[in-house]
């Protein structure tokens, strides 16, 4: 069995000490990301819940930035403790209920007594209570913030520092000093008490605005803090606290002066003044500072990156990310950083010029559809033979992505048009078909009329290419069936042929006619025409499918099934009535069944012999997805289970497979899923690459599952074991290879620090090759000044020379 | 620090792009159709009425002659000008005849009359008088200077002596007019003619006194006949087929070429080659049709090679033996010659003075040492072709964006749209405005237009709602700009001539619309029979 498609921006990622690695909550799991190449280096599993936060323990000393230990916590209600260099549990606590956020200032604040013993190490979470739930309903303040001491595995009892509706994301300040969450229109913040002493609970302040908030940001040196809205305002609070957290000598003096100017301040809200920045048109995502706290970033849901300069308030851009983002994760090393966006792709952005270098992404996350479009839209399809799954992506691509190699492969703009993501959606891919090898793709896209104008619906086809992998587009087809939507695609099985059958009453029949230019040399290419238009008395057409010889071609005219010769466009045969309009029809492999699943208040799952025209059997069964094997006679489909039925089954489960024969319509087998609806099924082949363990059931089909998330499992339906499998990460080897060395700034210079030992008087500071050239390089703050920078510089040069001379 | 774009950053961006429209199935030029076409025809000559007959002289300049009306005039190959007009004849003049040499031209009359001139007098030499009838054929043997063909419409064949002016030999066997003949490339003593008796007759003057040697029935008024070059084989037209058979080997059909659809008037020889000196020359038979057609035969895999079509009907063709020339003569005297673009006569166009330059040593031009003061300097090594092991980094294509596209990235809507409107390409009028529906901004925009520009989108659309491309969505445009702006344009006169012309032509699109109807009212139970059987 393989797991994958997990979602890589549910949580926001931790960069490791040396900013070599990318630590990144999959799911359950932990994935480590190689910054350099941006490929999948290890991973952490253990977790049984999706892992909500990752905070890597800092190194003490510059020169221990090797260490690799994490924290992580997880809806499973248990943090762990890791070293994720060998990708090893170390620690388990178990809190018990779910965690949603968890923060540690102690390693965030700058400890000059490290030498001292290690104190306790005290994390603050944000947890959901679900046993008090239980208890009495009524009481909707479920979410907590509660403070577990890490060192001695347990919570510190009666602390609660805040009880909330649900529970929120922690913040934290970059020095540690302060933590805060934002509800609706409140920001609540603590301050950190420097000595964990468990009675005195941490002084707190409130802050409103008269928006909802969407996130907070706190000033790494002074007391100000920054929270954007739902609108795209961003709010500046300066000097908040003032009052409650500032020593009390001051505080005579202040209170006068408070009392009559705190400009922009709401309510009584401790903090001097209150200034807001709209540049943002729609709800801010992201905001962070730099680590120097001269420059704010932000970013919301224009899919643009914003770096404004605090003081001025001006800023630069990193436009056209395409996607709203979700998070901005700055690293130790002061030249990376990383943004997380929502069609789950983590940036890592080289930082001063805030350049693109490397792109992690996983499959894309389902994007929404108009609520015109529900039936007719299909979210992704799968390539049988290479084991790949076409999802259609919100800027009008198609990705393709390895189920077996979980990650992907590559992706074919289908619309040129430039994604605004915040935008209302106007144009939409409705439909992808896969040709049986996997050769020609279709697409259909519909471009929204506005009131009446200007809408159409064009169809596409894609050839790939005989070497490479890419599409290229063959014949653009605007509006196939008039003003009427595109219902169905289907692909004959080894011709050339393809079908589209609209919601207007008719279908077409497509025939790809290849020509070869002759033009010095031989350019092949194809075109696809009409070849056939049929309809059955007007009827909307809503699903076809060829059979597996390609000699009989099904189309559902709403309730029945119409029978037709493809090559002669002749009508055969019409079979049964379903009561509500048919959705999905399919071949049943080289037996002589049709199966066919409609939708609604009557939903249900038929099963047709082709031998006797009539039912065979069928049950009433909302039915999400069917797959049809090839070779024998099994179909696999996917039910969502009704509400009522529910209770019996563990909650999470809202689906089932079943797996039948198709003569009989007792399951052969059964599983139970979560998160079924607008998921998928299909048979797919074996990898070649997984053979070679798994040689004995060689020829088996294996069968994937997409949940409506786009996560996925593929397992063998046949075999007993259900074990899971890991995915095979062929190009690990490489990954953790060279590992580039690169030093900058002061380390250019002076070399990295060495540990410091009472008896170690030689200097032992290795130069390194060239320092010239990197001697400048990073950002200025992160640099020594200038004048010492220049002497230095010279002297690197000097000592060169007279190397040479010698 | 503005807005700048950056290359590198994650998404493209593309530029608003017209539907594409639909290719028609251009079947791309074939190198021989390149060949054919390459012939461009320089209608500069009008004579005086039907050209009847065309011939080349053998020898260069390869001179040709035409026959219309009771005329000859002889063009020059090089200049495609009349050189000389002969106007000796009392009737129409026909199939005009060089001998092999050049010195001799020969031309028939409908007088009966066949005349031998010397190209360059324009005086004939000698009358030859005997056929009763019009003459169509006149042909002296291949190499032969004393001896000349000749055939009636009184059905007889003459063998001349052209000194003596007497007729050695009549051959009698035709039943009908003698319309057309040659001369056999490979033996001086043997040639063919083509009556309307539908036979094609070979002859031997050898053996004249047994008749003809052999005869093949075409199945239609032979109109022209051609020995082809290897002179086994011969080539036919009649009605509208051109037919090839074998006289060595008895007298076998060997093809029959039906692409014309008028009765094929006349056929010659045309060679395929780049040059004269090619070896890869082949022979192809080019027709000539009352269709207007000229198609050029390969006989050699009996396929139609190219195929060009002149306005008029077309009665005459030749082509010259340098291949330079091709000559087509009309029914209404108008005479398509046209010469092909080589690369020796492109050089023999441009002045020739390196000939005259000196006859002393011509310094070869020293490669001179570039130097920053020369422009070329800073253009070295930029034409380098990449080496095959080289890797080849292409640079990234720039993305060209039009003044619209940069209005509609800046989200300048009523502008992009202006911009457009200015530009004058309807395709791209239409796309900005798909762009702007899908950005649901395109009444907006409509809406804000001022009433100058309101002009320019009703021009726009008066001039394109009814094209069947545009239709769709500017029918519908039209019709909201109307409602949402009709206090506007009734404060306008301007407008409300727009309007009016608007008016117009959906009315007539209307009519239009509705004789389609009643046409496809009239079509469908045909074709419902039709698709019955």
């Amino acid at each position: 069995m393989i797991r994958g498609g997990k979602s890589f921006v549910s949580s926001p990622p931790s960069f490791s000490n040396d900013a070599k690695k990318l630590l990144v909550c999959t799911g359950n799991t932990v994935s480590i990301f190689s910054t350099d190449t941006g490929l999948q280096v290890t991973e952490l599993e253990g977790h049984t819940a999706l892992v909500t936060s990752i905070i890597v323990e800092p190194a003490p000393t510059p020169a221990s930035t090797i260490l690799c230990y994490c924290w992580t916590s997880s809806l499973d209600g248990t943090i762990k403790y890791w070293d994720f260099s060998v990708s090893e549990l170390m620690k388990t606590i178990n809190i018990q209920l779910p965690i949603y956020s968890m923060v540690v200032p102690s390693f965030l604040a700058h400890k000059s007594e490290n030498s001292e013993k290690l104190s306790d190490i005290y994390a603050y979470i944000s947890v959901e209570d679900t046993k008090n739930e239980q208890n009495k309903q009524r009481n909707e303040l479920s979410g907590k913030i509660l403070k577990c001491n890490l060192s001695k595995s347990h919570l510190v009892p009666g602390v609660i520092l805040s009880e909330s509706k649900k529970p929120e994301k922690i913040t934290i300040s970059s020095t540690g000093k302060y933590i805060g969450i934002h509800e609706k229109r409140k920001i609540r913040i603590w301050e950190v008490p420097t000595k964990d002493l468990k009675n005195i609970s941490p002084r707190k302040l409130k802050l409103s605005h008269t928006k909802n908030l969407s996130c907070i940001a706190f000033h790494p040196t002074d007391r100000i803090l920054v929270a954007g809205d739902v609108t795209g305002r961003i709010l500046i609070w300066r000097g908040f606290g003032d009052k409650t957290f500032a020593g009390s000598n001051l505080e005579n003096e202040k209170l006068l002066k408070d009392e009559d100017e705190k400009p922009g301040v709401r309510g009584n809200g401790d903090a001097d003044s209150c200034t807001t920045w709209h540049w943002h048109s729609s709800e801010v995502k992201v905001l962070s500072f730099s680590s120097e706290g001269v420059y704010l970033y932000s970013g919301g849901k224009e899919g643009v990156l914003v770096l404004w300069q605090l003081d001025t308030g001006k800023k630069v851009f990193l436009p056209r990310i395409g996607t709203p983002l979700l998070n901005f994760m700055s690293s130790p090393d002061p030249s990376l950083a990383s943004v997380s966006c929502a069609d789950n792709r983590i940036h890592i952005l080289k930082m001063p010029r805030m350049e693109i270098l490397k792109s992690i992404s996983g499959i894309k996350l389902p994007s929404p559809v108009p609520e015109m479009f529900r039936g007719s839209c299909k979210d992704f399809v799968f390539d049988h033979t290479a084991g790949l799954v076409a999802v259609r992506t919100e800027n009008y691509c198609i990705q393709f992505y390895s189920l077996f190699d979980d990650r992907e492969i590559s992706e074919v703009q289908v619309c040129e048009r430039n994604h605004q993501p915040s935008d209302d959606v106007t144009m939409i891919l409705n439909l992808v078909a896969l040709s049986f090898e996997g050769s020609v793709m279709c697409t259909v896209e519909t471009r929204m009329a506005e009131e009446g104008i200007g809408g159409f619906v064009t169809l596409k086809f894609w050839e790939r290419g005989s070497q490479n992998n890419d599409f290229s587009l063959s014949t653009v087809i605007y509006e196939p069936h008039r003003d009427a939507g595109v219902s169905a695609v289907a692909f004959h099985p080894t011709r050339g042929m393809a079908l589209s059958a609209s919601y207007g009453g008719d279908f077409k029949v497509w025939v790809s006619n290849h020509e070869i230019q002759q033009n010095d040399r031989l350019i092949q290419r194809t075109r696809w025409a009409c070849h056939a238009v049929g309809s059955y008395r007007k009827k909307p057409m809503t699903a076809a499918a060829f059979s597996n010889d390609g000699s009989v071609l099904a189309i559902a005219a709403e309730t029945v099934i119409t029978l037709w010769d493809p090559e002669k466009n002749v009508l055969v045969a019409v079979i049964g009535s379903t009561r509500e309009p048919i959705e999905n029809l399919s071949f049943i492999g080289d037996s002589n069944f049709l199966v066919s699943t409609s939708q609604g208040s009557n939903s249900q799952l038929s099963v047709w012999s082709m031998a006797k025209l009539s039912v065979s059997w069928s049950y009433k069964l909302h039915t999400e997805a069917i797959a049809c094997s090839e070779k024998d006679s099994h179909f696999a489909v996917l039910v969502v289970l009704p509400e009522s039925s529910k209770a019996d089954v563990a909650t999470s489960h809202s689906g089932a497979i079943l797996l039948f024969n198709a003569g009989d319509p007792v399951p052969v087998a059964s599983w139970f899923v979560a998160k079924a609806k607008g998921g998928g099924i299909a048979f797919i082949q074996r990898n070649r690459s997984l053979d070679d363990d798994m040689d004995e059931n060689e020829g088996q089909v294996l069968l994937a599952y997409v949940n409506g998330e786009h996560e996925y499992a593929v397992f063998n339906p046949h075999g007993v074991e259900m074990q899971e499998r890991k995915v095979r990460h062929t190009d690990s080897v490489s990954v953790t290879g060279p590992e580039v060395t690169g030093q900058i700034g002061y380390a250019s210079i002076y070399g990295k620090l060495p540990e410091f030992k009472l008896e170690a008087g030689a200097e032992s500071a290795t130069l390194s090759e060239r320092p010239w050239e990197t001697i400048f390089s990073g950002p200025s703050h992160s640099l020594p000044p200038l004048t010492k920078l220049c002497s230095d510089f010279l002297e690197s040069l000097l000592k060169k020379r007279t190397g040479t001379l010698i | 620090m503005a807005v700048n774009d950056r290359s590198e950053s994650a998404v493209r961006t593309f530029p608003v792009k017209p539907k594409l429209k639909p290719t028609t199935k251009k079947s791309t030029l074939t190198p021989e159709s390149k060949y054919w076409k390459s012939y461009k025809p320089k209608q500069t000559q009008t004579l005086v009425s039907s050209i009847t007959s065309l011939a080349f002289s053998p020898t260069s300049p390869h001179d040709f002659a035409a026959t219309h009306s009771a005329t000859v005039t002889i063009f020059s190959s090089q200049t495609l000008e009349p050189k000389s007009t002969i106007a000796a004849f009392k009737d129409t003049a026909t199939s005009a005849c060089f001998r092999y040499d050049g010195q001799l031209l020969a031309a028939g009359s409908y007088s009966g009359q066949i005349q031998v001139f010397d190209p360059k007098k324009r005086s004939a030499l000698r009358r030859l008088q005997g056929h009763h009838r019009p003459v169509h054929f006149v042909s002296f043997p291949r190499v032969d200077k004393l001896h000349l063909f000749s055939g009636g419409d009184d059905a007889v064949v003459k063998y001349w002596d052209v000194l003596s002016q007497t007729e050695i030999h009549n051959l009698i066997g035709h039943k009908d007019y003698v319309r057309c003949g040659d001369g056999s490339p490979a033996s001086d003593d043997m040639f063919i003619t083509g009556s309307y008796d539908h036979t094609v007759r070979v002859w031997d003057v050898r053996v004249s006194d047994r008749g003809s040697m052999l005869s093949v029935n075409h199945g239609a008024p032979v109109e022209d006949v051609i020995y082809l070059p290897s002179g086994g084989l011969i080539a036919t037209a009649g009605g509208n087929s051109v037919k090839i058979w074998d006289v060595i080997g008895g007298g076998k059909m060997l093809h029959s070429m039906e692409s014309h659809n008028k009765t094929i008037t006349s056929l010659c020889v045309g060679k395929f080659g780049k040059d004269e000196n090619d070896f890869t020359n082949q022979y192809r038979i080019l027709s000539v049709s009352l269709d207007g057609y000229l198609k050029v035969f390969d006989y050699s895999t009996l396929k139609i090679t190219s195929s060009i079509r002149f306005p008029n009907s077309l009665m005459s063709v030749a082509f010259s033996p340098d291949c330079s020339t091709r000559v087509i003569g009309s029914s209404n005297g108008i005479l398509y010659a046209g010469k092909r673009k080589t690369k020796e006569n492109m050089e023999s166009d441009k002045p020739e003075w390196g000939k005259y330059a000196g006859f002393g040593a011509i310094d070869e031009p020293e490669k001179r040492v570039l130097r920053p003061s020369y422009f070329r300097y800073f253009h070295r090594g930029q034409s380098e072709k990449p080496s095959k092991g080289d890797y080849l980094i292409m640079r990234p294509k720039r993305v060209k964006l039009a003044e619209h596209d940069k209005l509609l990235k800046k989200f300048h809507h009523k502008e992009a749209l202006l911009s457009a409107l200015r530009a004058k390409n309807p395709e791209n009028i239409v796309a900005v405005m798909e762009e702007l529906v899908s950005r649901k901004k395109l009444l907006k925009c409509v809406s804000n237009l001022g009433v100058d520009e309101l002009g320019l989108l009703l021009r726009f659309l008066q001039k394109y709602s009814t094209l069947p491309r545009y239709a769709g969505m500017l029918i519908v445009l039209a019709k909201k700009v109307v409602e949402n702006r009709i206090d506007d344009i009734n404060g306008s006169d301007e407008l409300k001539g727009c309007i009016r012309n608007l008016n117009r032509l959906i009315k007539e699109e209307l009519r239009i619309q509705q004789s389609l109807q009643e046409i496809q009212g009239m079509i469908s139970p045909l074709l419902k029979l039709a698709g019955r059987r």
